[in-house]
């Protein structure tokens, strides 16, 4: 038996009640159990959980599979340092699904590995660049040659060090991610991911010091 | 709160064949233009050695025409199969000609080759002859070539030996095409 949409409201939910009494439109049910144990429209609880969100991300992931072997920035977040002092900041990739790129230290002379050049602002150093240890990966036609690959997220750590004759103020990261691509079948030509983030420099701290009274400079023993 | 239930049904729906589709093209990848059947496009381009080979040479001859660069490694996993396949085939007149697509110098891709044992021509790769085999989007690309100049398979992307093997006797008219 099918109750009335309205009656739902009212009916506390049984384990069979989304399909069985309540209903269902295209093999979707058209209540669910809301967390006080009564009946909640399906398409209130989907909104509830942000099916808006829900769409876009797969709009967005579909648009991402088809566009084929790209690596996108997913967060460069801004870093503060102080004068002379160096200070890290990690910068977040994602690899479109499907595919890999070759990591930093990829296995063979002629791959191209993965890296990030920066052109850092006058008196900015970058210091280090460090890069996270690839995955294994073999192809299904050559198993004994594993190669080593970045998929899914990984994160790059760019050391900066402003020098000390540095103006305090915003300086701006620019730089492109070099990468070449490859799925579990071919391998795609490589490209450049432009990159960029800001870095904020600031003066030392004035360390306050103890005020010391005039000394005869004479010792006095 | 029927239509809107349906609407949504519908969205969801939706999503889900695009996610479908855009897995199914990526994994499939789809030919950039067939050109089987057709004759294959001529190209007059330069070996390592800087002799200059035209594809009509060959007129008369089953080709394996393979788009290839020193960054893939799926390329060099199938150059070994290319070199037996060349020792096997060759009497019977079958000729391997490799295209290199890469930005390396031409001593770097020479090397790679040497490495590789290649017992055939390679020829430094241009743009445009790209362009005329579908733009050659990802490598390794393969095009077979009959006797009379008609390609009659291609391989997007690494396939096994035997796939390859299938297609050369295809070219050379000992087998018929697979569909």
């Amino acid at each position: 038996m099918i109750l009335p949409i309205e009656d739902c409201y009212s009916e506390p939910c049984e384990e069979s009640l989304p399909s069985k009494r309540c209903g269902v439109a295209i093999g979707i049910p058209h209540f669910v159990r809301n967390d006080k144990g009564g009946c909640m429209r399906l398409t209130t609880w989907l909104n509830k959980m942000g099916l808006g969100v829900l769409l876009i991300a797969s709009l967005a992931q579909a648009q991402e599979i088809a566009s084929g072997p790209s690596v996108k920035l997913l967060s460069a977040p801004p870093l503060t340092v102080t004068r002379g002092k160096p200070a890290s900041s990690t910068l977040r990739f994602r690899v479109a699904e499907g595919y890999h790129i070759n990591s930093n230290k990829p296995k063979g002379e002629f791959l191209i590995p993965t890296a990030l050049k920066l052109n850092a602002p006058t008196d900015l150093i970058v210091s280090r660049v460090t890069y996270p240890v690839g995955q294994e990966m073999a192809f299904e036609f050559s198993p004994a040659e594993p190669l080593s690959v970045y998929s899914g997220t990984f994160e790059v750590t760019v050391m900066v060090r402003p020098l000390v004759s540095v103006l305090p103020g915003k300086y701006t990261m620019r730089g492109n991610l070099r990468y070449q691509a490859c799925d579990n079948r071919a391998c795609y030509p490589p490209k450049n991911l432009p990159v960029e983030y800001s870095v904020k420099v600031e003066k030392a701290a004035v360390v306050k010091s103890h005020r010391r009274t005039a000394q005869s400079p004479h010792v006095h023993r | 709160m029927k239509k809107k239930e349906a609407l949504l049904a519908g969205l969801v729906i939706l999503v889900a064949v695009m996610i479908f589709a855009a897995r199914f093209m990526v994994k499939h990848h789809p030919p950039p233009g067939d050109l089987r059947g057709k004759s294959a496009p001529e190209f007059t381009l330069k070996t390592l050695e800087g002799k200059t080979v035209k594809l009509a040479d060959y007129r008369g001859q089953a080709v394996l025409v393979n788009f290839w660069a020193t960054w893939c490694h799926p390329c060099k996993i199938e150059m070994p199969w290319f070199v037996e396949l060349q020792k096997h085939y060759g009497p019977q007149g079958f000729q391997v000609l490799g295209i290199a697509m890469d930005d390396a110098s031409p001593e770097d891709i020479g090397k790679f080759a040497k490495e590789m044992g290649v017992n055939y021509p390679v020829l430094l790769g241009t743009e445009s002859v790209g362009n005329e085999y579908g733009g050659v989007q990802f490598l390794p690309t393969t095009y077979f070539v009959d006797r009379e100049g008609k390609i009659v398979s291609r391989i997007y992307g690494l396939k096994s030996r035997s796939d390859i093997e299938d297609d050369v006797k295809t070219a050379l008219g000992t087998q018929k095409a697979k569909n």
